[in-house]
């Protein structure tokens, strides 16, 4: 590490001077000229080579190299190794493992779980939250000022709730013991799904599909104002010349949407939609609270089992630098689509 | 451990409830200073003592005369300040882990869950006492299986300072209006029993069988004959599938699933509520009345307190029975030892300090003090707690014990970070494929038991 930090081209080598260590420097022309100072020699040279917007991206190249890219590096030095904390004591050697970090992450079949409870989550997380805020976007859209500003007010306090906070009101909000849902639902006529049975009925720890759909609830309530305020903004962006011929021509809401918004705001959908797969896919926070710290294995998302392999008495940082490296893949591969896909927009706008 | 999680905690002890105690953490929760200044060699200025659970003012106080204790016994200690530090049971395994990797505000002696010591002494965590320990004067009254618990390899590293057992609590007003003249004795009568109480008390559970229990689930495989895992030329042998572990699962999850005497809502849960939580559950019901029967140990009379004391005279206890009697059935043996850290520099000084705390007379009166029992046989034959209508049955339970597999290196990682038990007996609640569960299990325990993975 101390490498990296002593040969850094010096970030402020226009005023510092002569300490630039690049290998392809050359002397300075100096026949006839006035002695130049090294000021002047070494803004020549960032000059002549263009290094000027290199050197400004030093500083944050140095950042992301101390605090992601070393990190990823002693990952995977671990994700190989059968590190745990007899080997930070030193009380047992460390030893190369291989693969088997990973094999043992791919054959255990809690691992699956944890991947398809993650994988089901995010789908339907990123799809309601995309749904409810276009939605609440709209409503925005249409609504006069005064009730405008109440309901974006309302919806931005949701955004702004601190996530442990939120999942505490969640948590008791659902509580078997006292919570108001399930008084709500004990009190309602059979037909509608009510009854008795529903007294005492433990949400968070009885099964993935309860604790997920209380989580489901919390993550959309909580994201979709971000989607909305976002979705109007581009909304403000629409001509309402277009809107307006739209209707002449005879088109209804739904048709005026797909045919004139929608297309209009096809990149600003992309972008929601890939930030919230990548958001909606680690959900950590609110996971921990709503099941029940570690205690429910059955409940686990990735993050969790990632968590619980890597931090739980005894620890085993090896298994769990392997899960990061797996879970880091997969979303690279998310990222990927994303980035593809940007660069595919900008190619035929 | 999680942070630690849930029930199956660290002394086994469900000492989470001890965190409920009382929020007044009078010395500092969780910030912890190593031992610091002089040489090895002069008398430490500090020594630093991690205790688990929340303090209490009879804890403080007991703690006070131990010093000062300490300090007369040892005239040469005469300025050395004991500085206890509370670690929640919630936090002790972070806290552990902590202090261990990083080097830093590590305790010199500390206190630690009977369930953790052969784990955390193979991590390199705890000093070697032997020498100590065997030509101490107190060792040869010590409960010969506590000890041989913290013993590695014919090493020793800690020594037992308070131990306890699970039991059934009930409440006499209600058994005496159900027409219950006696403790059961057998799972029929128990079953039998949960049902008489609940169908005489309308809107009660008879008898809260939460899901997330390990250290009570295994009385009653115990309790039918059968073993958790055996231990064989150093290979252990899984056996949750044996006939007689499976009559102890099946009838534990036959509770909610047959006999409907355990609601749904205990499935997921610790006997304290949901995994994480201080209180809550059939602890919280019990104290409420609403449930009947409630297993758990007498130190979680506190929470029961905390909640209500409505019902406090009337709380009794017996011991938890075994399949056809008379014997209770074999009750896990928590409990908390006392040892001194690997790195501490004035180990000498950390031994003279833990035989004062450990002595007869000091460690019977803190286990008093929480509803715990001495580590001592003659304490615990002398019949000081048949007089106690709640201790006698826990005292009664306390004559049959057993401890391993729970004590085996790789337990943490089978009940804590995989919880393969809890897992198994939620599925079974939920209506999964009874033998096809308990194979799963038994092939992902025998794995992790042997290897520390489960495949």
């Amino acid at each position: 590490m101390a490498d990296t930090v002593d040969n850094r081209p010096p970030a402020s080598g226009r005023l510092a001077g002569p300490a630039n260590p690049g290998r392809r420097r050359l002397s300075p022309p100096a026949v006839g000229a006035r002695p130049a100072t090294t000021r002047d020699r070494s803004g020549h040279f960032i000059r002549r080579h263009r290094l000027g917007p290199y050197l400004l991206l030093v500083p944050s190249l140095i950042g992301i190299g101390l605090i992601l890219l070393w990190p990823t590096v002693q990952i995977g030095i671990l994700s190989f190794q059968n590190y745990g904390l007899g080997q930070v004591s030193g009380a047992a050697p460390t030893q190369w493992v291989g693969f088997s970090n990973f094999t043992n992450i791919l054959t255990d079949s809690e691992f699956w779980l944890a991947l398809r409870i993650t994988v089901v989550f995010a789908v339907v997380v990123v799809v309601l939250t995309l749904v409810v805020g276009t939605l609440v976007g709209l409503l925005l859209h249409h609504l006069g000022r005064r009730m405008a500003t109440f309901v974006s007010t309302a919806a931005l306090l949701a955004w702004a709730t601190p996530v442990v906070s939120a999942s505490v009101v969640f948590f008791w909000l659902f509580s078997p013991d006292g919570g108001i849902v399930d008084w709500t639902l004990s009190k309602l006529p059979g037909w509608l799904g009510g009854g008795a049975h529903w007294a005492g009925f433990n949400w968070t720890t009885s099964g993935a599909l309860p604790a997920y759909t209380v989580l489901t609830a919390l993550v959309v309530w909580m994201s979709f104002p971000f989607i909305a305020v976002t979705v109007l903004a581009g909304l403000k962006t629409i001509p309402a010349e277009l809107v307006d011929a739209a209707r002449v021509d005879g088109a209804g809401p739904w048709r005026s949407f797909w045919r004139v918004t929608y297309p209009l705001m096809r990149p600003i959908f992309l972008v929601l939609l890939l930030l919230s797969i990548i958001w909606d896919f680690g959900v950590f926070t609110q996971t921990y609270f709503i099941t029940g710290e570690l205690g429910n294995r059955d409940e686990y998302n990735l993050s969790l089992y990632a968590y619980d392999k890597a931090f739980t008495m005894p620890p085993s940082y090896g298994l769990g630098a392997a899960l990061a490296l797996v879970l880091t893949i997969i979303l690279l591969l998310i990222t990927v689509g994303y980035v593809r896909a940007s660069v595919r927009q900008g190619a035929t706008s | 451990m999680r942070p630690r999680k849930s029930s199956a905690g660290p002394a086994g002890l469900g000492a989470v409830a001890l965190c409920a105690t009382a929020a007044l953490a009078v010395a500092g929760c969780g910030s912890g200073s190593g031992s610091s200044g002089s040489s090895s060699s002069a008398a430490p200025a500090k020594l630093t003592v991690w205790r688990m659970g929340a303090s209490t003012p009879a804890q403080v106080t007991w703690m006070n005369g131990v010093e000062a204790q300490f300090h007369k016994d040892y005239p040469a200690y005469a300025k050395t300040k004991v500085n206890v530090v509370w670690v929640p049971w919630t936090t002790a395994t972070t806290e552990f882990t902590d202090a261990l990797s990083s080097g830093k505000n590590a305790p010199d002696v500390t206190e630690i869950g009977n369930t953790e010591t052969p784990t955390n002494a193979s991590l390199g965590m705890l000093a070697n006492i032997s020498s100590e320990v065997n030509s101490w004067s107190g060792r040869s009254d010590l409960v010969p299986g506590m000890l041989a618990n913290d013993t590695q390899n014919g090493n020793v590293y800690g020594v037992p300072w308070f131990g306890g057992v699970r039991g059934i609590f009930y409440r006499t007003d209600q058994f005496k209006a159900a027409g219950i003249t006696s403790a059961p004795t057998t799972w029929a009568q128990l079953v039998s029993d949960a049902k008489t109480l609940q169908k005489k008390f309308p809107g009660t559970y008879g008898l809260g069988a939460p899901s997330d229990y390990t250290n009570a689930i295994v009385s009653f495989i115990w309790g039918a004959g059968g073993q958790v895992a055996v231990q064989k030329n150093g290979k252990w042998t899984a056996e949750l599938n044996s006939p007689q572990s499976e009559a102890g699962i099946k009838f534990y999850a036959d509770l909610y699933l047959t006999d409907k005497v355990s609601p749904a809502k205990y499935i997921g849960q610790t006997e304290l509520g949901n995994p994480g939580a201080t209180s809550g559950g059939t602890n919280e019901d019990f104290a409420l009345g609403k449930l009947d029967m409630y297993i758990d140990g007498p130190w979680d009379e506190a929470a029961l307190e905390q909640v209500s004391k409505k019902y406090l005279p009337d709380w009794a206890a017996f011991p938890i029975p075994s399949q056809n009697g008379p014997n209770p059935a074999p009750a896990f043996a928590g409990g908390s030892d006392l040892a001194v850290w690997s790195t501490s520099k004035y180990k000498t000084a950390d031994w003279d300090l833990i035989k004062t705390m450990d002595s007869t007379s000091n460690a019977t009166s803190f286990a008093n003090l929480q509803g715990f029992f001495p580590p001592y046989t003659s304490q615990l034959t002398g019949g000081a707690y048949s007089g106690n209508q709640l201790l006698s049955g826990f005292a009664k339970a306390a004559t049959v014990t057993q401890i391993s597999p729970l004590n085996a290196k790789n337990w943490s990682t089978a009940d804590n970070t995989d919880e393969i038990i809890p897992t198994m007996m939620k599925s079974i609640m939920q209506g999964a494929n009874f033998t096809a569960t308990v194979n799963k299990a038994n092939t992902q325990l025998q794995n992790v038991l042997n290897t520390g993975q489960e495949s």
